[in-house]
């Protein structure tokens, strides 16, 4: 089965925040309007680098999401392009009137660095392992919500994220992820990247679940199953036609997260498709737990996230399809 | 110190239209936040009408003085000066509260002049601290190296949204980065929506608050045009602090029978207005 724009093999592990300080660092040079703020949380390279060139345009407020959030839109609202950096748990959690008022109302030019989102964040433990971001978020008019897949990926989001003229919400995931896609694929905001081609069902992904995914189908490729696989980097808005395409043409959707499937990803797909077409899905995601601490392969077992959970979905629901013709 | 007699009675009689203009507005909406907007008056006509550098013909000159109305539910006054000002038609006041209308219950960014949308308590004091910070980015400095913004921000905050945790995370940031072009006045009318600011959570001594924060600290007959000038032309001077002007006023200021009264949100009636328009004439 033909593989659109993956590496073979997949390429180095690395994390979504060193990659979206790389293309920060090549951002800075042509947009003299940006300025990072951090809530009490590390620089990465291009914070390092403001430090030290551009002291006016870098600022730490501390343990205080809430100010963190309305400073940027303060910020904004004079003209400049912010990005705010801390723990994305606190920021949806403690600052999520800010990010609804002083933000996305009236569409001011933030972007919020959703640091160490989902449930993927090991050690930390349940307090800080965040389920319900991307149910959370959705519901915000005006919000536009990313979720990059590797390191390729969180580079182009950047870019894309500070071309975009309105507030945005971008979920980086703690861990080291491995690089899957090739330097130049087509990427744009609210389109879907379509991996693999196949037919008998669809898995759509978001954000680190990628990889998992791909072992996922590759695992069914052996039983003679072929899935189609979306790249549902984009939330919102979220890639309608590439739903709907996948419904028509499959006749069976999985989603993958690692997030609630209460009102995540797999929330967001249900209601396209429940409006569009009935078919069998099924959400791979966090069923209404808290987190705890563990490593992220111990995690994905535990929580029922794994390449092999994401493959039995698809078994059981190719023998559901029959039933809904 | 005593500014000019003639000054001083211009900001007055502008201070007493923006009162009758408020109570048109409200007469038209049914109902409105009578108490904070009269207590607010006298200091939004000096900002506006004295000391603010701000162009009604180009709301987004870049470089103009900001006002954030943090407690932004007080916003008749403010759509009363921003009228009185030229920056919208006064026939927008009939619309007040209404379907479609500009002048919302709450200030919004929709109508020109408006620099925040509030309405959740806290937060406008953070907006207006990355204003003034962009103010900063880039400024020429002077010979100590400390940067000459490109402009002022000013922010009202409420006595009774003092309460709110995120006011005091900003009145931190704001010293720490010793941010001089920022302006907070506390439009400390006593009262809060449910009862006495003292009874509820009691803020003294709050002069001292701010000052332990690392703020310049003034405090004020927030009536008195004097001393309202007056502090806002020290504010301009100290350097190396944020400016807070603690204004000791009445809920419902202007209109005697209604004074010390809390009226924080209320239904006007046909006397309520006959009383108002009298005092006010």
């Amino acid at each position: 089965m033909k593989r659109n724009y993956v590496r073979e093999p997949l390429g180095e592990m690395k994390t979504m925040y060193e990659a979206y300080n790389e293309a920060m660092l090549e951002l800075v040079k042509k947009n003299g309007n940006i300025v990072l703020l951090y809530g009490d949380f590390p620089r990465g390279a291009a914070g390092e680098l403001f430090q030290k060139d551009y002291p006016d345009r870098i600022y730490d407020v501390g343990i205080a999401e809430a100010n963190l959030i309305t400073t940027a839109a303060g910020l904004a609202g004079a003209g400049k392009m912010p990005f705010t950096h801390c723990h994305s748990i606190f920021a949806v959690g403690r600052a999520y009137n800010q990010i609804r008022q002083n933000v996305a109302f009236d569409r001011l030019n933030v972007k919020i660095v959703l640091c160490n989102s989902g449930m993927l964040w090991t050690f930390m433990g349940g307090s800080h392992q965040i389920i319900e971001e991307i149910a959370a978020l959705r519901a915000i008019p005006n919000l536009v919500l990313v979720s990059p897949a590797d390191p390729v990926e969180t580079r182009k989001v950047t870019k894309a994220v500070a071309e975009h003229i309105g507030p945005v919400a971008i979920r980086l995931s703690n861990p080291p992820v491995p690089t899957i896609y090739e330097e130049e694929y087509p990427f744009e905001l609210g389109k879907a990247v379509t991996l693999l081609d196949g037919g008998d069902a669809t898995i759509i992904s978001t954000g680190m679940m990628l990889a998992d995914s791909l072992e996922a189908a590759n695992i069914l490729a052996r039983e003679g199953i072929n899935v189609r696989l979306l790249d549902m980097h984009t939330l919102k808005p979220i890639d309608e036609e590439a739903i709907i395409s996948a419904a028509k043409e499959t006749g069976a959707i999985v989603t993958v997260e690692d997030s609630s499937i209460i009102g995540g990803l797999g929330g967001a797909v249900a209601e396209v498709v429940v409006e569009n077409s009935l078919l069998p899905m099924r959400r791979v995601g966090i069923r209404d737990r808290f987190g705890q601490s563990g490593t992220v392969a111990e995690l994905k077992v535990e929580y029922e996230i794994s390449a092999q959970h994401i493959a039995q979905a698809v078994r059981e629901l190719i023998g559901k399809k029959k039933s809904y013709r | 110190m005593a500014y000019d007699e003639k000054l001083i009675k211009e900001l007055e009689g502008k201070a007493k239209i923006l009162r009758r203009d408020a109570i048109e507005m409200i007469k038209a909406g049914e109902s409105g936040w009578v108490g904070g907007s009269f207590s607010q008056a006298d200091i939004i006509t000096a900002l506006y009408f004295h000391r603010m550098k701000h162009d009604p013909q180009n709301p987004e000159w870049e470089d103009r003085d900001r006002l954030i109305v943090s407690k932004a539910h007080c916003c008749e006054t403010v759509y009363a000066a921003l009228g009185e000002a030229g920056y919208f038609p006064k026939k927008e006041y009939q619309s007040y509260g209404k379907l479609g209308a500009i002048l919302q219950a709450h200030t919004e960014r929709i109508v020109p002049g408006v620099e925040y949308s509030g309405g959740s308590l806290g937060q406008g004091l953070s907006f207006a601290l990355g204003e003034a910070l962009a103010a900063r980015i880039g400024a020429p400095k002077d010979k100590s190296g400390r940067p000459l913004p490109r402009f002022r921000v000013f922010c009202i905050v409420g006595d009774g949204e003092s309460d709110e945790g995120q006011i005091w995370e900003a009145v931190m940031a704001a010293a720490h980065y010793k941010v001089d072009n920022l302006v907070a006045i506390v439009d400390h009318n006593k009262f809060q929506s449910s009862g006495k600011v003292e009874e509820r959570i009691n803020l003294d001594p709050l002069p001292e608050k701010w000052q332990a924060f690392g703020w310049d600290v003034a405090e004020i007959d927030g009536h008195n045009f004097n001393e309202i000038l007056s502090a806002l032309e020290k504010a301009d001077k100290v350097q190396g602090k944020p400016h807070v002007i603690i204004a000791h006023t009445v809920k419902c200021k202007g209109v005697p029978s209604f004074e010390h009264k809390n009226l924080h949100f209320c239904k006007l009636t046909d006397e309520m207005y006959a009383e108002a328009m009298e005092a006010l004439k």
